[in-house]
């Protein structure tokens, strides 16, 4: 009898609790079944699941429009920003009217834009105020992430921004627990004229100290009234703590793509994503910069300067996360516990990176708002920035680029290289000039064409692909009405699911053709027969033994 | 001046006055009950409309509340807060709230659930620029509710920024209100994971099975 049931859970014992030897040596000697348990059928992603690939642009956001007299382009992409705020970054937040600063959802003092010092027809004084926002972070009300943001279908990340004094909710209403459109993944890329006299105030809405240091931009280590003017918390000043603010000054003398992030524990604050593009822009007459691109992405109101040498303008921020570390203020409500965590228990030598990010997003979100959009025969800038911990490779599909600018500063016009794959350190930024003439070297013709990061991890979200800063280069022929690309190969439903992200599918489609390699946990049969039997054996064991002793 | 003469001026300007898109551009109202300047926005402000359930209103009360980092330091795991979280009115009362906010960046004393055929999205909404203050009032309909007030910035609430406005009796204290109510989310325990479902589950089985083994083969 106890040899039958010692068989018994033999067999039930379900098999991949044996040690992997024992198995290993039963196949050898029996002959492999496969150690992966084979799904009878495979889970299919439930279509109605599936988000809409490019939701509809129900605010008219996307036209070419004229607000309070700022005349701003159409935005080629599926999902365009609010041109009420455009209008008042290019005006100044103190020159437009209630209504637009209502639809733009942004503070009076945003963006004040003060004289003309030059007298060149432009503002020259420009007061900007930034806030701190924490998205994707913890509740002590809710178990899900609040102030929502996502990178892509069912990925929230904790995160950290920078965004322009905004005025109201920072949620879409009171009944939606996602960011208003406005906050959002990366810190916006700001916009200044040269010689303009700036001061940039940073009102820490956050509950850790922050700061902000001007990589690249001149600027001098103290404000005129002695204070520090760095952004370093050991060398030039104290950070901005909670509920406090801080002003920053420059009148930068030149121009180019430059950055800004936050320098209170860099290894940490600025991957949480405070970081941005600062981009002084050459001083030209009647020259109205937009302040703040949201989200970065398509220039809707390109800088004089640029408009006389390129159709186009994109800002591209390449940016890696650690799933980890963003976690981190998921795990607690306690801004103690969190500081705890990020300062002092955050070991980046220690750490990967999941989640890797373009304009704030992951393919296939990529392709609603960072798509580049040309036409044949165009001159597009592209300024480039890697805000992220490790190199970038960027690969541009079917065309070369031009690098004309590193780190801000003009590359000599006749040793500018072209190139397919451009490496940019963390922080770098470069600018490129993409042509879409098609000589078979700028460009191979019309089509849709990818650019990405070619180091492998970089087109994966967590590891698996399609994802990542995967974007494309599309011809307006090949872009639908809707701004969203015509594909020709499988179809993106799939991507378009939470489910996808949790390995669900994989993207070659190949789930569907092959049989299923699921994973599955010991059946709930097996465990209640396994405790069954288990309890018989033990009880046949234990009456045996108390009966043997009995006799003795 | 005749008298003739004044009154169809007075009406002209009744006129003009009167229209919605005077009102918007002139005063920066566009909603009744809505002000914004720099100094912050009151929306959804109301002194004299009824909610339908009352027939008067039943008193005036008056809430003094100031807000600032300073104030969340009496709670643990707070950042942000609020000098008072509880609050308790008779139901139609009218309130007046002088909302003053001590930090250098704004915050927000905002209710929610009113009626919506009276108050805009049922919102009751004040934000006070950094170092200003912002005076609102509003009426609160005759059913016994509790109501949120929180600021909406994203992390204000959950780090401390939210009380509860009792009207009446009220219907139950919220979570999570600084020194009035603990936190809704508790760590996670051992039975927090279904594998220890299935584990807990197993042991029962098999204990139960082991007793009756020993009960019957003995």
């Amino acid at each position: 009898m106890l040899i039958v049931l010692v068989l018994a859970i033999a067999v039930l014992l379900p098999w991949q609790w044996y040690p992997r030897e024992w198995r290993v040596w039963y196949d050898d000697a029996f002959g492999a079944s496969g150690f992966q348990q084979q799904a009878e059928t495979i889970p299919a992603i439930p279509s109605e699941d599936a988000e809409e690939a490019c939701p509809p642009d129900i605010k008219g956001w996307r036209k070419a429009q004229t607000i309070a007299g700022i005349e701003i382009a159409a935005s080629p992409n599926c999902l365009a920003d609010n041109p009420h705020a455009v209008a008042a970054f290019v005006k100044g937040t103190n020159n437009v009217g209630h209504m637009t600063l209502m639809d733009a959802r942004l503070s009076p003092d945003a963006v004040v834009k003060g004289r003309d010092l030059d007298g060149d027809g432009d503002p020259d004084e420009i007061h900007i105020r930034l806030e701190v926002f924490e998205l994707n972070g913890g509740s002590p009300d809710l178990d899900v992430p609040v102030t929502q943001y996502s990178i892509a279908p069912g990925i929230t990340p904790g995160l950290w921004v920078f965004a322009p004094k905004s005025a109201g909710m920072s949620t879409e209403n009171f009944e939606s627990l996602l960011a208003q459109p406005g906050l959002r993944l990366p810190s916006p890329a700001i916009r200044v004229e040269q010689g303009d006299k700036v001061i940039v105030t940073l009102e820490n809405t956050h509950y850790m100290p922050h700061t902000i240091h001007f990589h690249g931009v001149d600027h001098p280590f103290q404000t005129a009234s002695g204070e520090g003017n760095d952004g370093v918390p050991v060398i030039s000043e104290k950070p901005v703590m909670p509920g406090k603010q801080r002003s920053y000054e420059m009148q930068p003398r030149q121009t180019g793509t430059m950055f800004y992030h936050c320098h209170v524990e860099v290894q940490a604050h600025v991957l949480m994503g405070l970081n941005g593009m600062f981009i002084i822009e050459e001083n030209r007459p009647n020259n109205w910069v937009q302040t703040f691109n949201i989200g970065d992405g398509f220039v809707r109101r390109s800088s004089v300067a640029v408009k006389e040498k390129y159709d186009r303008e994109y800002d591209l921020h390449y940016l890696d996360l650690d799933k980890e570390l963003g976690e981190k203020i998921q795990q607690s409500n306690d801004p103690r516990i969190v500081t705890q965590l990020i300062h002092r228990e955050y070991d980046i030598s220690q750490a990967d990176f999941e989640y890797y990010t373009l304009n704030g997003r992951s393919f296939p979100y990529t392709a609603r708002d960072s798509l580049i959009v040309t036409a044949p025969n165009e001159t597009v800038k592209l300024r480039v920035v890697n805000g992220g911990s490790e190199g970038v490779a960027i690969h541009t599909h079917g065309h070369k680029v031009t690098i004309t600018h590193y780190d801000g500063v003009e590359h000599p016009e006749p040793s500018r290289i072209i190139r397919d794959v451009v490496w940019i350190a963390s922080a770098q930024r470069v600018d490129l000039e993409l042509s879409t003439v098609n000589d078979g070297l700028h460009s191979y013709g019309e089509g849709v064409w990818l650019i990405h990061d070619h180091q492998e991890k970089g087109v994966t979200t967590n590891g698996f692909g399609p994802g990542g800063n995967v974007s494309a280069i599309v011809y307006e022929r090949y872009l639908q009405d809707n701004g969203w690309p015509m594909t020709f190969g499988m179809g993106w439903k799939n991507f378009l699911t939470p489910g996808f992200y949790q390995r669900q599918e994989d993207g070659s489609g190949s789930t569907a053709l092959l049989a299923g390699v699921e994973e599955s946990g010991p059946s709930l049969m097996r465990l209640v027969l396994l405790a069954v039997l288990g309890g018989l054996f033990f009880g046949l064991l234990v009456s045996w033994v108390l009966k043997g002793r009995s006799r003795v | 001046m005749s008298k003739a003469f004044v009154h169809p001026l007075l009406l002209l300007v009744a006129l003009v006055v009167g229209s919605p898109g005077y009102a918007a551009d002139a005063h920066h109202h566009h909603m009744p009950g809505m002000s914004m300047d720099a100094t912050g926005m009151v929306m959804g402000g109301n002194k004299d409309k009824l909610p339908d359930d009352c027939g008067s209103i039943s008193g005036d009360f008056e809430i003094n509340v100031v807000a600032g980092t300073e104030y969340a330091e009496p709670y643990a795991s707070t950042m942000f807060g609020f000098d008072q979280h509880e609050w308790q009115v008779k139901p139609c009362s009218r309130i007046t709230v002088n909302f003053k906010n001590e930090d250098d960046v704004r915050h927000q004393w905002m209710l929610h659930g009113l009626p919506k055929y009276l108050y805009d999205r049922g919102m009751f909404h004040m934000e006070a620029a950094g170092g200003h203050s912002q005076t609102g009032v509003f009426i609160v309909p005759s059913d016994n509710k509790t109501y949120l007030v929180h600021c909406d910035i994203a992390q204000h609430m959950e780090k401390g920024m939210k009380a509860q406005l009792i009207v009446g009796s009220g219907s139950g204290d919220l979570w999570s209100i600084p020194g009035v109510t603990a936190d809704f989310e508790r760590p996670a325990g051992i039975l927090g994971s279904k594998p220890w479902y299935a584990l807990l589950g197993s042991v029962t089985i098999f204990l139960i099975v082991f007793f009756a083994g020993l009960r019957f083969f003995r």
